[in-house]
């Protein structure tokens, strides 16, 4: 069979897969976002009410704009810290050796645990009685000692945010040292020559060269970020109240919990949105030329 | 900074190095430890106790049968990976290796799919599901994990084709073979250790995988993470046993990320970062 | 004043030793070469007077200060990396003026130091781009002009010239003489390359394996090699090194071929050093030594002409006008003047020694 041919079977068998599993639904979830939606009442998934669910959200359902704040707030925070505890781990373990090489691979383990294993294993170490992590504040910060995490709105976010910043740091710290040690050490030994000192070496010559890798770094963690399910289930499981409950977790809430599947499908296009224009900054890193 | 202060600064590193990697690390320990605690010593903050492996045995038991969840987790995901890296090699070839019409507009697709919410997609699929009688089936869940990993398998798939040479193919073909002999017989063995790294890699995600799980399983064909939401009692989580299935869940990982460990960047950064 | 002094100044990673025990004195204003192949440890002693590297033992002293403990933004030395080691996201202004900057020179001073850098590169018209929109030739002179915008106490050049090609690198050999002679400024100057050495340098300390074999004005070094490694290494074509022994006042090959005649005793196990230019090739029968063509080369300036001796072979500098064939018969006579004669087991210098001269 000639190439001609031959090159589009190749590829025929992924693209259906993808078109079916993930296109379609899209689509399909698009459909039913125009939909009432209701999964206990049969035929409903065929009634169309134009934009109404959309507007529900917007204008009448706190509870949205509730969990698009928490959403925001939640992906900044982890997004900053993350990155910043990264880059800074990435720098003490660029300069190799073995004890930084052991540690490096020691990484993997945190890593290789999922979010929603994290989100256990946190509500575990936060318990007010005896959860280990708990117990570290409470010595090292005495007013916290007395306090029950996960049923304060805040210290619960709180707690969210760490686990997600511990669950991402290794990953973020892999990626920061591969793009340090990138930078080529000549830059950085003609600028010491030049006469800059260890921290303007850094803040001139090494952040610059860094900032694509920075960049893919910081658009993926949003990402991550904006999509957190997993943990925040098995952590709060969007509580206390609806202190922490991502978008997601609204989304997954109204749709299966409640049956507003409708409703559930024209939120999950919303948040759609901002995940379009991420993934095409993304995309310019990915299939950048150089 | 002197040279004088040189010492100085190297401990000052050392230091942080170790308080990063305790942090790191204390909750993994943390767990480790709860599951050989029993159901009284669990409870309390010991570091020293009289270990038991009794978890272990009691997570497989009633009413928590986490042997039958251990199975599903293994087969769903196992056939996922067999399905897809098939799949994924073919179009990775191709994209490769070919010219094709509208390459960058599939490929940025492709590259889209990944960052698609699930719970966007998640809707559709049990209404779908419902329908069809696919809910609570392994099936079902096999389709929906081909669904997240095809985007990194084709991708890491097509990172290790890209690095093969093609002058070999080229050889083969001057000297007679036809496109899909030198596939079969060259472009295979030579990328095995990248399908097979891309296969470990997918592995782990679907064996990870949640809020699919979460939804589309009831009974039958609920997987590991979500047995780990079944671990409640009325007197609170009984966190020995979970540990003892989240130990259980994140021992395979563990080995199998150590495995492949020098391709996790590329991977999870679909080769944005060299 | 900026002498550079180095004294017992060793390197070692482990077992390997890269620098062994070496003492060398550059004075003021001196351009000083250090040649050898890679891995002999020139790079590595540079990079211990830039301060990149710490010495495992001996010191560094720069105008009449021990430098060791000092780090390289305090030592007042400039360096041409061999990539050139441009700031890539800075424009070439920035690039060059990052010295000045860091130093917190006031923006009017700098303006003009660069542009006067720049001119005296060439490179005025492209102070606004980046380095990647450069060739390989001109990244190089912003590299020089970043090193020549302050005015050093030393300047180090780690194989500047190695990346270019071949035209480039001679057109750039004559810029940087003419540059260096111009700013008058101690240098130490990094290559493999034995015609950069010999033209560029004032002395040349020739390495090998972590040791300096021999330290010369390029004349000394090419006139009176001190070993054979030095002899074998400059000069191109190589010296001829012919191994025979030495009986009644004339050189034999080791096949007992005369070659010469010589005022030295008689000596078993002797090398004989001689250059292409210092044989002349004859045709056969008139005097000399009778040997074989075994290949002939036109290279257009002259002609090359390896002939057999016996199971040697020495290869003559002829006329360009010269024409022979492979296997030609053809007498060499060897210019008794200029000679050398080597020590086959320790590779030094017969001459001194031995009180022999060579008439």
């Amino acid at each position: 069979m000639k190439d001609r041919t031959l090159k589009y079977l190749l590829v025929l068998p992924a693209v259906l897969v993808v078109f079916l599993t993930t296109i379609w639904p899209l689509i399909e979830s698009l459909r039913l976002s125009f939909t009432v939606g209701r999964l206990n009442k049969p035929g409903s998934l065929e009634q169309y009410i134009g934009w109404e669910n959309y507007t529900w959200a917007f204008f009448y359902e706190p509870a949205f704009w509730n969990s698009v704040g928490v959403t925001a707030i939640y992906t900044i925070l982890t997004v900053a810290l993350t990155t910043l505890f990264a880059l800074g781990l990435a720098l003490l373990l660029v300069p190799g050796g073995r004890f930084r090489s052991g540690v490096q691979t020691l990484l993997i383990l945190p890593f290789a645990m999922s979010p929603a294993l994290i989100g256990v294993s946190f509500r575990f170490m936060f318990n007010p009685e005896f959860g280990l992590f708990d117990a570290m504040f409470g010595v090292v910060i005495p007013p916290l000692a007395e306090v029950s995490w996960l049923a304060d709105p805040v210290l619960a976010f709180a707690v969210c945010v760490m686990a997600d910043v511990w669950g991402w740091i290794p990953f973020l710290t892999l990626v920061l040292i591969g793009g340090l040690a990138s930078v080529p050490r000549d830059t950085i030994e003609a600028a010491q020559i030049d006469g800059a000192s260890g921290w303007r070496v850094f803040k001139d010559i090494t952040l610059p060269q860094l900032a694509p890798v920075l960049a893919v770094v910081v658009i993926l963690k949003s990402i991550f970020s904006l999509k957190t399910f997993d943990q925040i289930f098995m952590l709060t499981n969007g509580g206390p109240g609806t202190a922490t409950q991502t978008l997601s977790h609204y989304i997954y809430f109204n749709g299966m919990k409640y049956g507003q599947i409708g409703y559930a499908a024209s939120v999950a296009w919303l948040m759609v949105i901002p995940m379009i224009f991420l993934t095409y900054l993304y995309a310019r890193y990915v299939f950048r030329k150089d | 900074m002197s040279a004088n202060a040189k010492p100085f600064y190297n401990l000052l590193q050392i230091a942080l190095i170790l308080f990063a990697t305790f942090v790191m690390l204390v909750p993994i320990f943390w767990i480790f430890l709860a599951a050989f605690k029993n159901h009284i010593d669990v409870f309390q903050l010991k570091l020293l106790f009289k270990p038991t492996i009794d978890n272990f045995f009691t997570v497989f038991e009633q009413p928590y049968n986490l042997g039958d969840k251990l199975i599903n987790s293994s087969i769903v995901a196992f056939v996922t990976v067999l399905l897809a890296i098939p799949i994924a090699t073919m179009a990775a070839y191709s994209f490769s290796r070919f010219r094709l019409v509208g390459e960058t507009a599939m490929l940025v697709t492709i590259l889209a799919t990944q960052f698609v919410p699930a719970v966007v997609i998640i809707l559709p699929f049990f209404v779908m599901f419902r329908d069809i009688g696919l809910l609570d089936t392994r099936i079902g869940l096999i389709l929906v994990n081909l669904a997240i990993v095809m985007p990194f398998a084709i991708w890491m798939i097509k990172g290790f084709i890209d690095g093969i040479p093609i002058d070999t193919e080229e050889a083969a073909m001057v000297d007679g073979s036809s496109r899909v002999q030198v596939i079969r017989n060259i472009v295979l063995p030579m990328a095995a250790p990248g399908l097979l790294t891309a296969g470990i890699f997918c592995f782990i995600i679907a064996w990870n995988e949640f809020l699919f799980a979460l939804i589309l399983t009831n009974r039958d064909a609920v997987t590991l993470p979500i047995g780990l939401a079944l671990f409640k009692a009325e007197e609170g989580d009984l966190w020995n046993l979970l540990s003892a299935a989240g130990i259980i869940i994140m021992l395979p990982m563990f080995v199998l990320a150590l495995l492949i460990r020098k391709y996790f960047v590329q991977g999870m950064t679909m080769g944005a970062v060299r | 004043m900026a002498s550079v002094t180095l004294k017992n100044l060793t390197k070692r990673w482990g077992d390997f030793i890269g620098v062994d025990n070496q003492s060398l004195e550059i004075a003021d204003r001196e351009f000083l070469v250090l040649l050898g192949p890679s891995g002999c440890g020139k790079t590595t002693t540079m990079r211990m007077i830039a301060g990149l590297e710490e010495p495992t033992e001996g010191e560094i002293w720069i105008d009449e200060k021990m430098v060791n403990q000092a780090l390289p933004k305090d030592r007042d030395v400039a360096m041409v990396f061999q990539n050139y080691g441009l700031y890539p996201h800075m424009s070439v202004f920035n690039n060059i003026a990052y010295p000045l900057k860091v130093r917190g020179i006031a923006k009017d001073e700098i303006q003009p130091r660069v542009e006067r850098a720049a001119a005296q590169v060439e490179l005025a018209e492209f102070l606004e781009r980046k380095p990647k929109e450069l060739s390989g030739g001109q990244r190089q002179r912003v590299a020089l002009a970043r090193a020549i915008v302050r005015t050093p106490k030393v300047f180090l050049m780690d194989e500047p010239l190695s990346n270019l090609d071949a035209k480039l690198r001679v057109s750039m050999r004559a810029e940087l003489k003419h540059l260096s002679r111009e700013l008058k400024i101690t240098t130490v100057y990094v290559t493999h390359d034995q015609i950069e050495a010999m033209t560029l340098a004032d002395r040349v300390a020739v390495m090998r394996d972590g040791v300096i074999q021999q330290l010369g004005t390029p004349d000394d070094i090419y006139n009176n090699p001190q070993n054979l490694f030095v002899a074998g290494f400059i000069g191109s074509p190589a010296m001829n090194l012919v191994n025979g022994f030495i009986r009644e006042g004339a050189f034999f090959t080791a096949n007992g071929k005369q070659l010469v005649k010589v005022d030295a005793p008689n000596l078993e196990g002797v090398t004989l050093g001689v250059r292409a230019d210092d044989i002349k090739v004859g045709e056969s029968g008139k005097g000399g030594v009778e040997a074989t063509v075994y290949a002939f080369e036109n290279t257009g300036e002259n002609t090359l002409v390896t002939v057999q001796l016996g199971d040697q072979r020495v290869i003559v500098r002829g006329d360009r006008h010269l024409r022979k064939e492979q296997d030609d018969l053809v007498s060499i006579t060897l210019d008794p003047e200029h000679l050398h004669l080597f020590d086959p087991a320790s590779g030094n210098k017969l001459g001194e020694n031995f009180g022999v001269s060579v008439a």
